[in-house]
């Protein structure tokens, strides 16, 4: 009964809005509805006007007295009853009551506060006592007029508010508050009592009528500490509140600004009110972030009973339960996962079953939480929850799907979804279904969109033209075979053809990964256009190759938000690591190139078959090229979006190199390049020096980009790496890394070639940069030859290749082939001179001046040494070359033989530096010169000819007999400490000092003209000799 | 589908190949150029079955090759929405199969394949219906009818379904 009061309660006031101020009061007082509503209810069911019009009179005289009896609520109860028993008189018992409740609640006010409390014992009791018997039965028959009545005034009345409603905007406006209106006061109040001042001043504006000249008060929930009094003057509200305990009239009174009026009394609106099957996410405790749904609001209490995936610790659970000490773990959240009865039982913990007396639901209960089908139902209240913008993932809405729900009994969740919708998701000509209503499943094409209507085309007979339909109703739909892509979401930015469509979900083949991807149709559009969704983050895009930050390197396969998928070059087994931006070091984009299995050259582009290894037997083009490394793309190979990594060895280029277009494998290019050398010879002289277009087949077919020093432990003689051993890893990176300045020998000192082959195209590629060091060589020259001269040949030349330039000047240029090509290595006698790099030899004497402003020549010797590797009589083929030749007189000679072959090598060590340039002996240093077959002997430098050789006199004092050496042939001699020295590289080259001190690679020298300490490397320092 | 038709090309020659065989040896280029390949227009050209005519060379400067516009008639493949083909299984996965009718690369994916068919993964991987009747697997020949197709510079790509009447596995014990 109590309950059913409570709900005739709610309705009377849903019904009843002149009562405004009541209400107000009747939330104050809900502890002590009980017995109120109980009033208050019959009130409304039997009201009789006459007789409440009859009160009303009466009402008035009992004012006064009321209220100065409102202190003791017992005295005057004797006092009041009967006289009201009397003024009802004329109407009956039932009536009477009511009409004692009306009186109360419209216009007795007086002893409201009275009658909640005091008076709730004895009439209570009294009264339910005798309703009980009386309500069902007699009730509804006796006062079915009565209750007619009432219905008919609360419809009249709802009708009336109706029309009301209908007023227009400019009624509106007009009812706004002007200036001539009262004025609303902001009060300062006792925190937490708000509305007892409020009500308080009610009271006494009953008690005391119209001496209190104060119109209205009003406590705002949201507003602590302030009430709101209405009223023309501040004097009037002063004088109101005056003698009130829990109003501070002594402090200052606001005046709300009349802009701000309307402001206090809207009704601020909840943009979502929550209701059941609404997804709302947690905000706080262990679920936090979990997404939830709602299964029960208690508007009343602001609490929410949502159902969660629970978290729950069984372990911890029970030794809880058996009071077992249990370590506090804090960071650990328990993973999400559905309940389980029977394992709870496993582990001792006590499962109740119990039944929800409201829903009749069972519900397993575990200390104190309730279950029910493997979800955790909890009340929480509605401030831990947050109910906007809820997004619920794929993956969670399918968690939360009972096996027993197909397709449509997710609705719940559509209508959230459906609710963030952006606006202007429809446009004009998509394809949509309807989902809910008389006419779902109904399929048409949106033609207009309005505020919330769509209004479409159906596609079936005997309909209208076009349907208005709300577009919460409606759905995107897609066929299977429709290309689309995905605009928000996770996966946002795919596109891909729809493989599937269930109900508003559709399956989607991503185009370039070949996975299904499971999305709302709502967040698909219909696209031609393909890509993989995000394809880049950074300055990394997809398919990017990339260095990692151990040094390891791969290839980017998929860019998810906020990480990227890297297929590492491993070639023995496919790895796939996360990684994020940050631990990507850079982009490799050289164009490199390897050699495949019968030594055919692989370059990037060309079409190679795996036949070995794990992959073996896939095909496709190169995309990259690291380390010997391949990683080929394969249509075919669906994991790791195609990508395949395998070793250049265990590959064969298929249908020839793209360079190349002949079919027939063996290289055109290299054909060609016979034909090429003898033009090339007349042509560009310089090309020689750098050794070795002798056999260019055979170059060619040499290792190209792959050094078979590659592996090998090396050990760096000079330079600050001095010492060091290790492994090399590549040739390319070894230049840039360590062997600026250092001679790298292979411990097995016969095939020094590494130092040598490798290492000669260096040193050209670096002369052109410092024009300044070889003043009298044409700029221009190097592109010429690099830019028109050699391409023009392959065209004229070689029909097949006509878009491989760059490619016939790798070839020339690549350091592999170089290192490798045979001719260095038939126990070739000179081969010691590679062996200990002579800095700065053959080339000194020519340039004379014109050098000794050079740059810092830091220590290049090998890459010196190795440079004139041609000129050697032992090397085969390099004799003709013998620089001692006219043509290399003019200009600057050493430097100059080197710029036709600069252009191309540009292409692939663009890194080195300046500080690299080569050693040029200079006059009266100490050198040692090493000649074939004999020790080396101590020299004195006399004189630097033209051809870069040196004269000099053996003997550490130079008076010994006079040789000619070449520069491969003489190395510096390292001064010592205190030494003279001569600087042989950087600004002041030529000049002389002494040596103070050394420091690491660093010298302290003193220099003799200039009296200042420099600190130089010691490469660059050479020992002058005694004279 | 099939389509016989008259396309035209410009075709570049070298200059080396200018002699009496010079018609031969445009036309040999043009098999090579042009067989197997694919654009979006007119799907995969199949074959040349003719040339029609071959226009005025026009030399270019600088390189002294030779442009010729050619016509010729082939035979193209395209495939079409809705269309059906007889294709051959190349790798059967967990997410459906991919099929090949010539050219035409085609997935079906499992969402398409009857339900009663179920993957089975192992050394041949394939799709069986759980009495082991049939059974879809690499080289294995099916029927499928193409729901729809992408079309990139390149390539097309189908995606098919084997869902539905008549569609499926061919030949053997069906």
């Amino acid at each position: 009964m109590s309950h059913r009061r409570r709900d005739d309660d709610d309705d009377d006031e849903d019904v009843e809005p002149e009562e405004d101020e009541e209400e107000a009061l009747d939330e104050e007082e809900e502890e002590e509805d009980e017995g109120k509503s109980g009033r208050k209810r019959r009130r409304s069911e039997f009201i009789d006007d006459v007789a409440e019009e009859d009160e009303d009179e009466e009402e008035e005289e009992d004012e006064d007295d009321d209220f100065y009896n409102g202190g003791g609520g017992g005295g005057r109860r004797g006092g009041h009853r009967p006289k009201r028993r009397s003024a009802s008189q004329f109407i009956d018992e039932e009536a009477q009551v009511d009409s004692d409740g009306e009186e109360e609640e419209e216009d007795g006010e007086d002893d409201f506060i009275v009658d909640g409390g005091a008076d709730l014992q004895d009439e209570d009791d009294g009264r339910r006592m005798h309703r009980r018997t009386l309500l069902p039965r007699e009730d509804d028959q006796v006062d079915v007029e009565a209750l007619e009545r009432s219905i008919q005034a609360r419809y009249a009345r709802s009708s009336h508010i109706e029309y009301d409603e209908e007023t227009t905007d400019v009624e509106q406006q007009a009812l706004l508050p002007s200036v001539r209106d009262p004025k609303l006061w902001m009060v300062k109040c006792a925190i937490g009592r708000e509305r007892e001042a409020a009500v308080c001043l009610m009271q006494k504006y009953i008690d005391k009528g119209s001496e209190l000249q104060i119109r209205s008060a009003i406590a705002l929930d949201h507003l602590k500490n302030y009430i709101y009094v209405e009223a023309d003057k501040e004097a009037h509200v002063k004088e109101a509140c005056k003698g009130l305990r829990v109003i501070y009239a002594n402090t200052k009174i606001t005046l709300v600004p009349i802009k701000e009026m309307t402001d206090v009394l809207s009704v601020e609106s909840k943009a979502i009110d929550l209701s059941r099957d609404t997804w709302v996410r947690m905000k706080i405790g262990t679920y936090k972030g979990d997404l939830a749904k709602v299964v029960d609001v208690d508007n009343v209490r602001q609490r929410v009973t949502v159902k969660l995936i629970p978290r729950i610790d069984l372990q911890a659970l029970a030794n809880k339960l058996e009071g077992r000490e249990v370590p506090k773990k804090k960071a650990f959240v328990p993973p999400a996962r559905f309940m389980n009865v029977d394992e709870a039982r496993e582990m001792h913990i006590r499962v109740e079953r119990r039944r929800d007396p409201m829903t009749g639901d069972y519900f397993e209960n575990i200390s104190g939480m309730m279950f029910k089908d493997g979800f955790l139902y909890k009340t929480v209240s509605m401030k831990s929850i947050s109910s906007q913008n809820i997004q619920p993932t794929f993956d969670e809405l399918e968690k939360f799907r009972q096996p027993g729900e197909n397709g449509d009994g997710d609705m719940a969740s559509l209508s959230t979804l459906f609710a963030n919708r952006k606006k202007g998701h429809f446009m004009k000509g998509d394809q949509v279904i309807i989902v809910k209503g008389d006419l779902r499943n109904l399929k048409g094409w949106v033609e207009k969109v309005e505020e919330d209507n769509v209004h479409i085309r159906p596609n079936a007979e005997g309909l209208p033209k076009t349907l208005a339909v709300n577009e919460k109703e409606l759905c995107k739909y897609f066929e299977p075979g429709n290309h689309v892509k995905v605009v928000s979401g996770a996966s946002e930015g795919a596109t891909g053809m729809v493989i599937k469509v269930e109900g508003h979900i559709v399956i989607i083949l991503s185009d370039t990964t070949k996975e299904h991807i499971r999305v709302f149709a709502d967040n698909v559009a219909e696209s031609s256009e393909v890509t993989s969704g995000v394809t880049r983050i950074g300055d990394y895009e997809l398919h990017d190759l990339v260095m990692l930050d151990n040094m390891s390197f791969g290839v980017i396969i998929r860019v998810e938000s906020e990480a990227f998928q890297v297929l590492k070059g491993v070639p023995e087994r496919p790895e796939v690591a996360l990684v994020k931006l940050r631990e990507i070091k850079c982009k490799l984009d050289r164009r490199t190139h390897a050699q495949d299995h019968s030594k055919n050259p692989v370059s990037v582009k060309d079409v190679v078959r795996i036949v070995e290894g794990p992959c073996k037997g896939n095909q496709g083009p190169v995309e990259h090229i690291f380390r010997g490394i391949l990683f080929i793309y394969d249509r075919h190979h669906l994991e790791h979006a195609g990508f395949i990594c395998a070793k250049s060895q265990s590959c064969i280029v298929v249908g020839g190199s793209r360079g190349n277009g002949d079919r027939n494998g063996d290289t055109l290019a290299s054909r060609f390049s016979h034909l090429r050398t003898p033009t090339r010879v007349p042509q560009s002289p310089g090309r020689l020096p750098r050794g070795a277009p002798l056999d260019s087949g055979a170059r060619h077919r040499g290792g190209r980009g792959h050094d078979p020093l590659v592996g090998t432990t090396v050990k760096v003689r000079q330079g600050p790496f001095k010492g060091y051993r290790g492994r090399v890893v590549d040739v390319k990176v070894d230049r840039h890394h360590i062997s600026d300045n250092v001679a790298v020998s292979t411990p097995y000192r016969s095939v020094p070639r590494y130092g040598t082959g490798s290492e000669t195209p260096m040193h050209p590629s670096r002369t052109p940069l410092h024009p300044y060091m070889t003043p009298m060589r044409d700029p221009g020259a190097t592109p010429i030859h690099d830019g028109m001269r050699t391409p023009m040949r392959d065209r004229a030349w070689n029909p097949y290749t006509p878009m491989s330039p760059p490619r016939d000047n790798w070839e020339d240029a690549n350091p592999g082939s170089w290192g490798t090509s045979p001719q260095y290595q038939p126990g070739s006698p000179p081969s010691r001179t590679y062996e200990a790099p002579t800095p700065g030899s053959g080339w000194a004497n020519t340039p004379g001046g014109n050098y000794s402003e050079a740059g810092t020549p830091r220590d290049n010797s090998h890459a010196y040494a190795n440079a004139p590797s041609p000129y050697l009589p032992s090397t085969p083929g390099g004799q003709p070359m013998t620089p001692s030749s006219a043509s290399y007189l003019p200009g600057t000679p050493g430097g100059q033989p080197m710029t036709p072959g600069s252009g191309g090598l540009d292409v692939m060590s663009p890194v080195v530096g300046g500080d690299n340039e080569g050693l040029w002996a200079l006059p009266d240093i100490l050198v040692n010169v090493r000649r074939s077959g004999e020790d080396t002997v101590i020299g004195v430098v006399r004189e630097v000819l033209p051809d870069g050789s040196c004269r000099i006199n053996l003997g550490s004092s130079g008076n010994g007999d006079t040789v000619v050496a070449l520069s491969s042939e003489i190395d510096i001699v390292v001064p010592r400490k205190s030494d003279k020295v001569k600087i042989m590289g950087g600004a002041q080259r030529g000049s002389t000092g002494k040596l103070i001190g050394i420091d690491g690679s660093d010298g302290i020298v003193k220099e003799d003209a200039t009296f200042e300490v420099k600190i130089l490397e010691m490469n660059i320092l050479a020992k002058v000799a005694q004279s | 589908m099939f389509f016989h038709m008259v396309l035209e090309r410009n075709m570049q020659l070298h200059p080396r190949h200018f002699g009496r065989d010079l018609r031969e040896k445009l036309v040999a280029k043009l098999m090579k150029d042009v067989e197997g390949t694919c654009s979006g227009r007119h799907g995969f050209v199949v074959g040349i079955t003719g040339i029609e005519n071959v226009g005025k060379g026009l030399i270019r400067d600088g390189t002294g090759f030779v442009t010729f516009p050619v016509k010729y008639q082939c035979v193209v493949f395209r495939p079409f929405k809705g269309e059906i083909l007889e294709a051959v299984v190349t790798m059967v996965n967990k997410m459906g199969f991919f099929a090949e009718a010539g050219p035409v690369q085609i997935f079906v994916s499992n969402h398409l394949i009857p339900d009663d068919m179920e993957f089975q993964s192992g050394d041949m991987p394939n799709y069986t219906t759980s009495d082991r009747s049939v059974k879809i697997e690499k080289e294995s020949e099916v029927r499928l009818k193409i729901i729809g197709t992408r079309v990139d510079a390149t390539e097309i790509f189908c995606i098919g379904t084997i869902k539905d009447d008549f569609l499926g596995v061919l030949g053997g014990d069906q």
